[in-house]
């Protein structure tokens, strides 16, 4: 947290400093910070810091030649400031690996007296700028190169930067307030997941019993119903009616079928010949002679092309072909109910009216119970079969049993989801659960960016059109940032950062899927300071939220990020 | 062995999918949009004059009478005649051949008639009836003197005039009169022939003849529709035949890929056979993406079939390897040998082709010490215009480039931060992500100077303007980029968008200053907005109302640190004939397109230049302005690129003999975009053409809008660390390139100069072209451009040593010595005998670096000595013409064993005094002696003396240590901090 290490700085340095004076009467050289003010004490000469070996005349502490190969020599000018990796290679003055070839100090101290000290890089040092940033005193240029003058403006710095700091401790605070409420809102909301995964098991269970017993019920319907025969009212009546007008309008319905089959037919031949033409003029166009509205329409194609969109389903097309096929060849026969014939369930049901009454009974009874278990022996063609309608009673039963089934399976998978909600990584303290769906937006350039936490980043033009999408929320990382800090506090600073990465967004012309790493910082609001296109389609969002303050991090990064 | 073979395939497969995906045409120049020599009437009428010439016992209908001979002041004038068939009058042809003071001869040959107007335009044009006569006013500047001493010999045989010119008239022109033609001699030996082959061809005025009306003669009544369409066809084959036996197809009317060239003038050409007896080199006559070298055009195995061509054009993804046609021409040429240098420049803005083949004569095995030699035939055409040729004898390169450069001006002194690194993109996006990458430069330590932006800052493509919603505050953002001495360059071209609305637009239809088509009307025409206008440069109104657009006032939000890039201006023309101008568009004056074409671009940047002039009263600084399409005298008003190249190893490549052409053909501030424009390098590519783009004069990073971020610190590391490295030398070695500038800009010398140029006497790397020096410095870079190198072969042409300059290996003989190259390493040696001067603390602007202190890394020769130049200025004003500079010359003398600061200024004026104060106090922190000899060791002082110290400090005792050479390493030694001013004369004695 940047803020947090300037404040620390801020409380740290000016003990620092006294210590140091206290310890040191003689001034410090130029540019000497108090940590390494021990290595200036002596009067008579200089010790290469890095390199005990070389011992030079006090003299030539900063005197604008480089003498230590650590660059010690020179804390107050810019004599040293080659040394680096960065640099260009040059010869070593001995043997290689004898001496220390690295900057033995950080950089030149500003004492910014009135404000916080700082180090500045030896390569800012007498270039004729004044770096009021780092040194607000002014005296990194003491030479005046070039006739530069730069004044002190550490009060007046000093002087806002407190009143920052006041207005970032007093928004920390506020912001540190409005986590650990998110936090509680996180918990409460944790608690209601859990309390409904009680409530949910035992509605599962009450559901399972009443399942079990309505399975139960239906079965002894069913075998109630087996030996029931069942006969249409008023024979070849009803059914024969409805029959044919059944047949008239299935006909119907298979015609405009086919019709508007045809018509399908017609149009994807239209649009594999457009998508064809599309195609062609995407790799034939001139992109370098991008005339607007080409790449308009290159873009859009692009985007059109990226989208997936399910091909013709072949088991689709093919069950379409067997509806279309006459009747004939398929399983309906019109003419069984059109002239219906006698059964010889008819024969039995009239072979009982000779009977006298109570023998009727006792035979039909008799017979019923013989032809259940015919049937349920197979011995016997089963009445009910699939072209023949149920009864309502074995209806009514296993539509109460599906109903009931339909139930439980709602309830299990919503357990299921809830469950594995709670194992879901929300994030440090699972804060970002109370900020799930929550959106922030922020317009740049000519788009209007929106980030909805744990949920998807989208980009909407300012001028019109459709959005897109620039990623949906994969996972929770933390990753290292280093980034200024502006004087309002609205900035990443300088450390591990927790970050949401979002993927999988619409395709990009000439490039990846859009992806997002939504880097967040500490803020006493919910809001998104900055959007970057990295590369090609590739996103980065810095996002301020309370949700991430007063943290540590990457000592809690999560174990499961990689997944 | 089952199993050997098995293990083959899958190596088999891996190499045909990597061949495979090295033949994706992914991206590919599209050929069908430009014309070969046969798509253009006039080349391929004087192809095949070349080629009817050559088979038959040709004779050159052109004769000089010598009655019409008059030598006055310098100048040859006389009447050349053109005979045609029998019957038809001679076709007279003015001749002027002038000799220059410089030893420089002009060759003019005109059409009289059309001179005089005496001809007739076809379709009512309003077009100019002479033969274009301007080029020289937009191309010359000087060099003009009339030679005095030249005179006619008065030894010359019959039917012949001789002239002898040149210092002390060493030079001669030998004037044939018939068949017409001029060898030039220098020292008595040809070197140039002109109408050696008999192909002078002029096209000149005629009639046309329109088709004897026979049709309407059989067509009495109403016959067979058929019997008419067979007599038509018969019609067309005799036309076609001609009746002189001419091939008049092309003569007045040509139509390629959908436009129609009207042709009023019908067919002009001028074109003349020039040949170089005993030359096997020729250089020059960019720009093509071909060799330093020049192959041959006329077919054989791994020639080029087609002609060099110059024609500026917008060519999208050019290939390697070509004659083809790019975004600039400078038709001048010259031809090496050991000992003698010579050239033509060609001046004629029209569109040209040069062919150029080599005749060798082997040598005859009988006769013993006669070798073979070969003479290199060109043969140049252009389609309109004067025959208008420049010879030069030489007799070396820098004579050449230094009388080039007389005559079409030098490059003009940049700015310093001109000379740095500049960070372009298409395109940055919004001001904060201009300021957002100038300070990720700073974070990561890496030094730049110049942001660009490309054609999406502006408003709907509307230059002049910014995008309110992505451009808020523009203002700020230069005052952002000015707090380090870093500067913006935004890019304005010459199309302006044909809209409502738009006051600029507006105004150039008002004051009637674009270029209009053929009826006279405003040529309307596509590119990057949509409707577009040109501006006709042309037109000295045009510059006068251009001038105006930029002050602060009218193009707000820009400041005295926004610069300006110049592209499309060949022009560019996304729905025109070859992606340019019809050429029958008319410029100011009635000047046909044809005639101006390739001096178009030069018009506009040159009009840019002018308005960065006067941006603000009193406000006078060196402009920059970079520009894509060019001609001869560009150089005067700015720098080139080599446009949009790939990102592939092969651009990369061909970069090096791009930019060296450039170099010696005038040219000299040029590169090629870094990292490749099109496309997206690899980390190890994007390292490799950091490491080569520093050894560009013009050092820019450049990237397609479709391509992912490549800006330095985003590779990451070792990528970034490595590219750093690359930058920082650049910046180190600054003041030693700006000193190359200065040569160029005085004497026309190239920035980075070819192998030949350095050493005109080593045959065997005449042809060298894949490492370069850096201007006079002894610097010799041999950048890395193959994948995966870990060392690269060196040519080392004499018998100097040669240093590494990061650790003093000593590489000696000539030919080839292998140098490490690994990734991180820039195979890089310094020539024994020279001072490089450098400044060593690394800054984040070169701006920053003016008043660092200076080491001065002194290379001892084999003998022991060493010279160098160092040129210093205030990087900005003009001031430097007068006086206000710093040029001093660095010598060692082995013998004397001391170190010189000598002045190479003329004259102290008041300004030089003021800058010299200025100046003071900026002093030689360093010197390092490398190849140090060994009598030093054990030396712990020197003595420094400097003029103008106080007598008691006239004698200094400094620090020096020595270091002894160790295996391959050379020993070297330093003096600490001398504490000598740059300004200054000093010696510091070793002794």
């Amino acid at each position: 947290m940047g803020k947090y290490q300037l404040s620390s700085l801020a409380l740290l340095l000016p003990l620092l400093t006294i210590c140091a004076n206290a310890a040191s009467e003689a001034p410090r050289p130029r540019g000497v910070g108090p940590e390494f003010a021990k290595f200036y004490k002596d009067a008579e000469s200089f010790t290469c810091i890095s390199n005990p070996s070389i011992k030079l005349e006090v003299s030539r502490l900063n005197d604008d030649y480089c003498d230590c190969p650590d660059g010690s020599d020179e804390p107050g000018t810019a004599a040293c400031s080659y040394i680096s990796p960065l640099s260009p290679a040059q010869p070593s003055r001995v043997k290689t690996g004898q001496f220390n070839e690295t900057l033995a100090l950080p950089g030149y101290y500003c004492k910014n007296k009135g404000h916080l000290p700082g180090y500045i890089p030896f390569t800012n040092v007498n270039d004729g700028v004044c770096d009021y940033e780092l040194c607000c005193d002014g005296s990194d240029e003491w030479e005046g190169v070039g006739g530069v003058k730069c004044e002190d403006r550490c009060a007046k710095i000093g002087k806002e930067w407190r009143k920052q700091d006041e207005a970032r401790q007093k928004s920390l605070t506020a912001a540190n307030k409005r986590r650990k409420e998110l936090v509680v809102e996180a918990g409460r909301l944790r608690k209601e997941v859990e309390d409904r995964i009680l409530t949910l098991q035992t509605q599962i269970q009450s559901q399972e019993i009443k399942t079990e017993a309505l399975t139960k019920s239906l079965a002894e319907v069913e075998r109630q119903e087996k030996g029931k025969v069942i006969k249409g009212a008023g024979k070849g009546g009803k059914v024969t009616v409805l029959a044919s007008l059944a047949k008239d309008r299935i006909q119907e319905l298979v015609d405009n079928l086919s019709r508007v089959k045809d018509e399908r037919e017609t149009a994807r031949t239209r649009i594999e010949e457009l998508e064809a033409i599309l195609k062609r003029f995407k790799e034939e166009y001139n992109p370098n002679f991008n005339d607007e509205g080409v790449k308009r329409a290159v873009k859009a194609w692009e985007d059109y092309a990226a989208q997936e969109r399910p091909g013709p389903d072949s088991a689709r097309d093919r069950d379409l072909e067997e509806i279309l096929k006459p009747d004939s060849e398929s399983a309906i026969k019109w003419e069984e109910y059109e002239a219906p014939e006698e059964s010889d369930v008819d024969v039995l049901y009239k072979f009982e009216e000779y009977l006298p009454d109570p023998v009727r009974k006792w035979v039909d009874h008799k017979l019923r119970d013989l032809r259940i278990l015919l049937i349920e022996n197979g011995i016997l063609a089963d009445p009910h079969t699939s072209d023949t309608p149920e009864s309502q009673a074995v209806a009514s039963a296993r539509e109460q049993l599906a109903g009931a089934t339909r139930e439980l399976d709602a309830d299990k998978s919503e357990l299921q989801k809830h469950r594995e909600d709670l194992d879901k990584d929300y994030g440090p303290d699972s804060v970002f659960r109370a900020l799930q769906g929550h959106c922030v937006e922020q317009d740049s350039g000519e788009y209007t960016y929106e980030h909805c936490f744990l949920d998807k980043t989208t980009q909407k033009p300012k001028k019109g059109g459709g959005h897109t999408g620039m990623g949906n929320f994969v996972r929770i990382e933390t990753i290292a940032v280093d980034e200024d800090l502006p004087a309002d506090g609205k900035g990443l600073g300088s450390g591990v950062r927790w970050a949401l990465v979002y993927e999988g967004g619409q395709h990009c012309w000439n490039g990846p899927n859009r992806s997002t790493m939504v880097v967040l910082a500490c803020a006493e609001k919910d809001e998104m300071w900055k959007i970057v296109e990295q590369e090609k389609c590739v996103y980065r969002m810095e996002v301020g939220t309370p949700a991430v303050c007063g943290i540590k991090e990457g000592k809690e990064a999560p174990v499961h990020s990689e997944l | 062995m089952m199993f050997t073979t098995a293990a083959r395939w899958p190596a088999v497969f891996l190499l045909l999918s990597a061949l495979c995906t090295l033949f994706v045409p992914a991206v590919t120049v599209k050929h069908e949009n430009f014309k070969t020599c046969d798509q253009s009437g006039f080349c391929k009428r004087n192809r095949q004059f070349a080629d009817d010439a050559a088979a038959s016992s040709w004779t050159s209908p052109y004769a000089l009478d010598p009655a019409t001979i008059t030598f006055k002041n310098g100048q040859l004038s006389g009447t050349v005649f053109k005979t045609l068939k029998e019957g038809e009058a001679q076709v007279r042809l003015p001749l002027t051949v002038t000799f220059l003071e410089s030893g420089v001869a002009r060759v003019t040959l005109d059409e009289e008639r059309r001179l005089k107007g005496d001809v007739d335009l076809r379709h009512g044009s309003q077009a100019r009836k002479e033969r274009y006569n301007e080029a020289g006013k937009w191309a010359l500047v000087g060099g003009l003197k009339v030679a005095d001493g030249a005179a006619l010999s008065e030894k010359a045989e019959a039917g012949y005039t001789k002239v002898f010119y040149g210092d002390a008239g060493k030079h001669q022109a030998v004037i044939r009169h018939a068949p017409f033609g001029i060898e030039f001699q220098r020292d008595g030996e040809t070197q140039i022939k002109f109408n050696d082959r008999g192909l002078l061809n002029m096209e000149h005025w005629r009639q046309k003849v329109e088709p004897p009306p026979k049709e309407e003669e059989k067509k009495e009544g109403d016959e067979e529709n058929k019997d008419e369409e067979k007599t038509e066809e018969k019609v067309e084959e005799k036309k076609d035949e001609g009746p002189k036996g001419e091939d008049e197809s092309t003569w007045w009317e040509e139509t390629f890929g959908g436009n129609t060239d009207s042709k009023p003038r019908g067919p002009e050409a001028a074109a003349l056979d020039i040949s170089f007896p005993g030359y096997e080199h020729v250089f020059g006559i960019p720009e093509h993406a071909t060799r330093l070298s020049l192959k041959t055009t006329r077919g054989g195995d791994g020639n080029y079939k087609e002609p060099y061509r110059l024609y500026n054009a917008d060519v999208f993804e050019y290939e390697m390897d070509s004659p083809m046609t790019l975004y600039g021409a400078i038709p001048f040429m010259q031809a090496h040998r050991k000992g003698s240098t010579v050239g033509v420049f060609w001046l004629n803005a029209a569109e040209t082709w040069v062919d150029v083949v080599k005749s060798k004569t082997t040598a005859n095995p009988l006769a013993l010490g006669l070798k073979g030699h070969t003479d290199i035939q060109t043969h140049w055409i252009s389609e309109s215009g004067l025959l208008d040729v420049f010879v030069f004898l030489g007799p070396t390169p820098q004579d050449l480039t230094r009388q080039y450069g007389e005559l079409t001006g030098y490059t003009a002194m940049p700015q310093s931060f001109a000379i740095a690194y500049h960070q372009c993109r298409w395109n940055y996006v919004t001001d904060e992500d201009v300021k957002d990458v100038d300070r990720k430069f700073d974070k990561f330590n890496i030094p730049y100077d110049v942001i660009w932006l490309d054609i999406e800052y502006t408003h709907e493509k509307k230059y002049f303007t910014w995008d309110p919603l992505t451009f808020v505050n523009p203002t700020k953002m230069h005052k952002h980029l000015d707090k380090r001495e870093r500067k913006l360059v935004a890019i304005i071209d010459p199309h302006i968008k044909n809209t409502n609305d738009y006051p600029v637009i507006d105004e150039l239809k008002k004051k009637g200053l674009a270029v209009k088509n053929k009826d006279g009307g405003d040529y309307e025409g596509w590119c990057w907005p949509g409707s577009s206008m040109w501006i006709d440069c042309f037109n000295p109104a045009a510059i006068t109302w251009w001038k105006g657009l930029f002050k602060y006032d009218s193009f707000k939000g820009t400041a005295p640190n926004t610069f300006i890039w110049n592209d499309m201006n060949e022009p560019s023309v996304f729905n025109g004939p070859e992606t340019t101008m019809p050429k029958d568009n008319l410029h100011h004056d009635n000047w046909e397109h044809r005639d101006v074409h390739n001096i178009n671009g030069m018009t506009f940047h040159n009009a840019t230049y002018e308005a960065m002039l006067e941006r603000k009263k009193g406000e006078i600084r060196r402009p920059f302005v970079l520009t894509r399409a060019f001609y001869s005298g560009s150089q005067r008003v700015g720098a080139m690129w080599t446009g949009d190249n790939l990102a592939e190893w092969s651009h990369l490549e061909a970069s090096i003999p791009m930019v060296l052409n450039q170099g010696i053909s005038g040219f000299p501030f040029s590169g090629a975009d870094v990292g490749g424009f099109f496309g997206n390098p690899s980390k190890e590519l994007l390292t490799r053409w950091y490491q080569t783009g520093i050894f560009y004069p013009f050092f820019r990073g450049h990237a397609h809008i479709d391509t992912r971020r490549r800006e330095p610190y985003i590779a990451g590391s070792p990528y970034t660390e490595i590219i750093t490295q690359a930058l920082r030398l650049r910046y180190q070695l600054l003041p030693a390139w700006y000193t190359a500038f200065h040569e160029a800009a005085t004497i026309g010398a190239p920035i980075i100069r070819p192998n030949f140029y350095i050493h005109p006497e080593d045959e065997k790397g005449f042809a060298v072209d894949d490492q370069l020096y850096v201007g006079s410095t002894g610097l010799l870079a041999k950048p890395v451009t193959k994948e995966g190198a870990e060392s690269v072969s060196v040519y080392i042409a004499d018998d100097q040593p040669y240093y590494n300059y990061f650790d003093y290996t000593v590489y000696q003989g000539a030919g080839q010595h292998t140098v490490p190259a690994p990734l991180d390493t820039i195979p890089l040696l310094m020539q024994g005998g020279h001072v490089i001067p450098r400044r060593d603390r690394p800054r984040r602007s070169s701006g920053l670096m003016k008043f660092d202190p200076f080491t001065l890394v002194v290379v001892l020769d084999k003998d022991g000595n060493a010279a160098g130049t160092l040129y210093v200025d205030d990087g900005e004003t003009f001031d430097y013409q007068q006086g206000a500079y710093i040029h001093r010359r660095f010598s060692f003398d082995g013998k004397r064993n001391a170190l010189t600061s000598t002045n190479l200024h003329p004259r102290a004026t008041v300004k030089t005094d003021a800058y010299l104060k200025t100046m003071a106090k900026v002093r030689v922190e360093k010197v390092i002696v490398v190849g140090a000899p060994k009598a030093w060791k054990g030396k712990s002082q020197v003595v420094v003396s400097e003029e103008g110290a106080k007598e008691s400090a006239r004698k200094r005792q400094v620090g020096f240590e020595y270091y002894e050479s160790s295996g391959k390493k050379a020993a070297w030694a330093v003096v600490r901090d001398p504490k000598v001013a740059i300004g200054k004369g000093w010696k510091i004695d070793f002794s």
